[in-house]
């Protein structure tokens, strides 16, 4: 299951080549663990792209490898064109990889100084996006004396500083309180605005679902899916609780169009087009059945991704 | 390379540690290179009172002696011929230790990486701040020795010369591959280590306690003294000798290593250290 279906398909078409693209990525420490496992990861330009999967799934391991600071085993990822970690494929990417660290001695503003003459960035360019992140107040404190929620935006501030095509977020509402959260997300919301392409790692569904044009679910180092959120909700089906049950089975079994029966909570699942509902009510009715319950019955999200990451809670 | 080290400069700058280790070699190069020296010398105990006049005379001679070795015209040898400079040897080890292992604890290194700068122009940069740094230090040593030496001239009303500029020049080279190969001792050890406290640990052993009893076991053979000829102490010891004979009293030993041997070894140790730390940053994972 790799659909590749974007939002915004005219914007693809005038810059075709992936901003990030990978083959057989894979990431081995010792003979034990596979980190990351034969990944193949397409991220494609203006997108803001989730990358979606429980603890120790292997996400960080995967953005580390975008962007050079740990080498893979086997297999091969391309940034913007460019190999990994390069000074040339790093000029328009930024970064926040896991926690955001800093100098804890240093004031947040210090700290972009010193991060802006590692980049290259001007010096105007830290006013700027000390303001994007709402930390300007609070510029000339000293990292250690930081909540954990500026800590995190003086992260993206940092990401900011090369004002970045590519910008790769890592958990970013990590240990946020729920207003921490809601913050960070509408400012990612606003970052992906425009032609910048985001890839945000996560391992919380309904954040992705709110930000994301499109997922890709990692499982145990493996890539289990990827498409939009429409993709992955998958299947769409019906609802129906009639009596007798085993009746309804074998009638709705025999209906065309129907792919699949099942019998759950004395009801019955059907894998359908909902817009069938009221054809296949009367098909019921006019066999004698009482039915009383009808209902679209989607797979929600959760449950696509429960069925995809092996039962694996997010 | 230079962003890299302008971003360096600015970390180590406002780093209050560093600030404190300056500090502390001041304090320490007063203390131990003046201080205590002057007040026993200038104040010496009562003589026991059935002592033979020629001891006594013994003793003032060599009180004179002390006195006379804390004056200006001598501060070169007070503070390298006696190794009062290397009392530093710790202080910059602590330096060049931080420089490199306080970005793997707070975890910084992947936060610099990412912003472009190459692994080698981060070392070299890294590298580079440090060597000012130390440069630094080694200034700020000679003028606590300067500084000490004109107190003791004023206090003795001793006239004040000081040694000859060239003589100057050659113990600034000394003082930078002294505390050079210590602080980039530190620098390799931090790298090696991936953090601080266990560079530091081990650093200050070996300078303090392994180096020490090397020199002093009674170990009798030529692979044995061609394995002392490589530690950093008889190095910059034999560097130290060069501006004159050790004042007796200290008993300090004949240098095994004759200068110029030692002033490419400690050079080659640096290149070394620094070499180490770069194959290490390049090599390995940042996690
Ligand atoms: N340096 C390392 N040495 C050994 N194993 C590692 C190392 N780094 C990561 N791993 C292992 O690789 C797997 C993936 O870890 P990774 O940090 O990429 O997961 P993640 O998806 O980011 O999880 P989380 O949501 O908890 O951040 C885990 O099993 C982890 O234990
Ligand atoms: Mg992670």
């Amino acid at each position: 299951m790799a659909a590749t279906v974007s939002r915004e398909p005219g914007r693809e078409e005038r810059r075709p080549s992936p901003l990030v693209e990978t083959h057989g990525l894979t990431k081995r420490y010792g003979s034990r663990i596979t980190a990351v496992r034969e990944l193949d990861l397409t991220v494609k330009r203006g997108e803001v792209y989730g990358f979606l999967g429980p603890n120790g799934a292997g996400k960080t391991t995967t953005l580390r490898m975008l962007l050079g600071l740990i080498r893979p085993t086997s297999g091969e990822a391309r940034v913007l064109g460019e190999k990994p970690g390069s000074p040339a494929g790093l000029e328009k990417v930024g970064a926040l990889v896991e926690s955001p660290a800093f100098y804890p001695y240093l004031s947040g503003r210090d700290n972009l100084r010193v991060m802006a003459r590692y980049s290259g960035a001007p010096r105007s360019r830290i006013g700027e996006v000390l303001d994007q992140v709402e930390l300007s107040g609070r510029a000339k404190d000293k990292f250690k004396k930081y909540s954990l929620g500026m800590k995190q935006r003086l992260g993206v501030a940092a990401a900011l500083l090369k004002d970045p095509e590519l910008l790769i977020l890592d958990e970013p509402t990590n240990g946020l309180d729920p207003k921490g959260m809601a913050d960070m997300r509408g400012l990612i919301r606003r970052l992906g605005r425009g032609d910048r392409t985001v890839l945000l790692s996560s391992h919380l569904l309904g954040e992705v679902e709110q930000i994301c044009d499109r997922i890709g679910v990692i499982s145990k180092g493996s890539l289990v899916a990827e498409g939009s959120i429409a993709e992955l909700r998958g299947r769409q089906g019906l609802l129906v609780r009639a009596e007798p049950v085993e009746e309804a089975a074998r009638i709705a079994e025999r209906l065309a169009g129907v792919e699949e029966v099942a019998v759950a909570d004395g009801a019955l699942r059907l894998r359908t087009n909902p817009d069938r509902a009221a054809e296949i009510n009367a098909k019921l009715v006019s066999a004698g059945l009482r039915v009383s319950e009808l209902r679209p019955a989607g797979q929600s999200l959760e449950e696509a991704f429960l069925e995809l990451t092996g039962g694996e809670t997010v | 390379m230079l962003a890299s080290f302008r971003a360096e400069l600015l970390k180590i700058r406002k780093r209050p540690a560093t600030w404190v280790l300056a500090l502390v070699w001041f304090v320490l190069l007063v203390l131990f290179g003046y201080v205590f020296t002057y007040s026993f010398a200038a104040n010496p105990p009562d003589p026991p009172e059935n002592q033979p006049a020629a001891v006594q005379q013994q003793q003032e001679a060599l009180n004179e002696q002390l006195l006379n070795g804390l004056l200006p015209e001598n501060l070169l040898e007070n503070l390298f011929t006696n190794g009062t400079f290397n009392l530093g040897a710790a202080i910059v080890l602590i330096l060049g230790a931080m420089a490199a292992g306080s970005e793997y604890g707070w975890g910084t290194l992947k936060t610099s990486l990412t912003q472009r700068p190459s692994r080698f122009g981060l070392l070299a940069g890294k590298a580079l701040a440090l060597a000012v740094f130390l440069v630094l230090f080694v200034a700020l040593g000679l003028a606590a020795g300067a500084l000490s030496s004109y107190g003791v001239a004023l206090l003795e009303d001793a006239a004040v010369e000081w040694p000859p500029l060239e003589e100057l020049a050659k113990a600034a080279g000394v003082g930078v591959l002294t505390l050079g190969v210590w602080g980039f001792l530190g620098f390799a050890l931090a790298m090696l280590f991936r953090g601080t406290a266990l560079a530091i640990g081990l650093g200050l052993a070996w300078a303090l306690a392994v180096e020490n009893t090397i020199a002093l076991l009674p170990i009798d053979s030529d692979w044995w003294e061609s394995f002392r000829r490589l530690t950093l102490g008889e190095n910059t010891a034999s560097l130290g000798s060069i501006f004159g004979d050790p004042n007796p009293a200290f008993g300090i030993p004949e240098p095994l290593v004759e200068p110029e041997r030692a002033a490419i070894t400690l050079g080659l140790y640096v290149a070394i250290f620094a070499a180490l730390s770069l194959f290490l940053l390049l090599r390995r994972d940042v996690t």
